[in-house]
């Protein structure tokens, strides 16, 4: 017999469904969890072994935005075989970090009755999430890392993976929420679009992640809109198919 | 579950005797969908390619599974994630052995319409270089596949969403699974094709399993100059 479907359980408040007290203890629990039974971690933030359970997530999602760097890297090869995981991995958790107090602040606002550390278990929830669907998309990332030349297209490519995957993250932070009486919903919206300019111009603070750059991080400063702007525009001028030898190019450039 | 044999029962697509299949999927049955796969894309792969040269038959022939197998195996661990975050809770081991059904219907079907392509290539005039002769000829036989392969994929997803949706409860629900299931295999499937061409072949170039060029580049790139060039001549 299939379990039932996660939607008639939401609106059930927190531990009143005998499904959401079993307790979620191995790795292997805590992925399946947060993939099929989002209301066990959310209850158990709430109560004992919250903090154990937050380290966890942060675990996993180090191990899953590592691997998923490793196929990011494999695009250039060199040192972004580990460059890349790195800076994918730093970035992701930088840019929560940055954000968490912010979205305190707009759930108490909210009227929400969360504590700090409940909050940040939603964030650790939103990031292994995502870490676990960019894992589900690396066999898709690496064969097109395979069989393209192009910089800006797999830049491209990352970015459109990253949005879808972390659409689906922020189910887990809207789920938190639901049960935290918040009054609204306006202040995480306006959270989620900070989160978003915030990893979107970390990528760019953080490059190059794809492709290839003499040094390893940028001497330039530039928001990401003008740094999109500009790689494309010299892939236009260029458009001069990568050195099979060398693994260099003027293209190169980093995103 | 009646006790018609496993292949019309597959092809039928009743959810009730899909079902089982899925929630607690047979080895057995599970060997049956890949060997259709393998056979009925097969001999269809291999009136694909028939037509520039026997050769290019036999290489068509093991691409053609090639490619269902590799969509299926690519995105197992994505399908498998995206249906419980959209409301079915399906297991990998589950999820797979719905994918890999369909695939194995839409195989059945194409095989079954091997005889048919065969025959059209069979009385087709050779492809040759000279383009007034075959351009028309290419057109109709490159238009008859769309057509045939465009059945398959309609009828094995039409039997997948039936099937969801008594699994999931919802039709809703198993809208949302499908089209989520076909943008990721449509997605990779376009690439793994554009890699493993060519398919009918070309009379200009040679007989190859695998283009040169075959990791250089890729569909939508391509697809995407195309745009450009007819938008800025």
């Amino acid at each position: 017999m299939l379990p039932p479907s996660a939607a008639p359980a939401r609106m059930i408040p927190l531990g009143q469904d005998p499904e959401d007290t079993i307790p979620v203890r191995s790795g292997i629990a805590v992925i399946e969890a947060v993939l099929r039974h989002p209301r066990r971690l959310l209850y158990q933030m709430r109560n004992a072994g919250g903090g154990r359970l937050i380290a966890a997530l942060l675990f996993a999602t180090v191990l899953c935005s590592a691997l998923y760097g490793l196929v990011v890297g494999s695009f250039s090869g060199g040192i972004q075989l580990w460059a890349a995981p790195l800076k994918i991995t730093i970035g992701l958790l930088l840019s929560a970090a940055i954000c968490l107090p912010s979205l305190y602040i707009f759930a108490c606002l909210s009227g929400s009755s969360a504590r700090l550390s409940e909050i940040a278990g939603f964030v650790a929830g939103l990031l292994v999430l995502t870490g676990l669907l960019l894992i589900g998309f690396a066999p898709v990332a690496w064969l097109f890392a395979q069989s393209t030349e192009s910089v800006v297209w797999m830049g491209l490519l990352h970015l459109v993976f990253w949005s879808v995957a972390t659409l689906f993250g922020l189910k887990f932070l809207r789920a938190g929420f639901a049960h935290t009486q918040a009054r609204s919903n306006a202040g995480l919206a306006a959270w989620v679009i900070v989160f978003i300019l915030v990893a979107l111009q970390m990528s760019t603070a953080l490059r190059p992640i794809v492709g290839h750059s003499e040094s390893f991080l940028p001497s330039e400063k530039k928001f990401f809109l003008a740094h999109w702007g500009d790689c494309i525009d010299q892939a236009n001028r260029d458009n001069v198919p990568r050195n099979v030898q060398t693994g260099e190019t003027s293209t190169n450039k980093a995103p | 579950m009646s006790q018609s044999s496993p292949i019309r029962l597959l092809l039928r697509g009743q959810p009730a005797d899909l079902q089982p299949w899925v929630t607690a999927p047979p080895l057995r049955h599970v060997a049956l969908w890949v060997l259709l796969i393998i056979g009925g894309a097969g001999l269809y792969g291999a009136t694909m390619g028939w037509w520039r040269d026997p050769r290019q038959g036999l290489y068509v022939a093991m691409k053609f599974p090639l490619i269902l197998l590799l969509t299926t195996g690519g995105n197992a661990l994505l399908n498998a994630m995206l249906a419980p975050l959209l409301g079915l809770n399906i297991s990998f081991k589950q999820s797979l052995a719905a994918v890999l059904m369909s695939f194995a219907i839409a195989a059945a079907i194409l095989g079954s319409f091997a005889p048919v392509t065969a025959w059209i290539v069979w009385n087709a005039p050779p492809l040759t270089l000279d383009a007034s002769a075959s351009r028309e000829v290419h057109s109709a036989i490159l238009l008859t596949h769309v057509v045939i392969i465009a059945f398959a994929g309609v009828v094995s997803n039409v039997h997948l969403l039936r099937l969801l949706k008594v699994l999931s409860g919802s039709g809703s629900i198993g809208s949302r699974v499908l089209l989520a299931w076909l943008a990721g295999n449509l997605f990779l499937g376009s690439q793994l094709s554009w890699i493993l061409r060519p398919f009918i072949g070309s009379p200009g170039l040679p007989i190859q399993f695998l283009r040169p060029d075959a990791f250089q580049g890729n569909f939508y790139e391509t697809v995407f100059r195309s745009v450009v060039r007819v938008l800025n001549p």
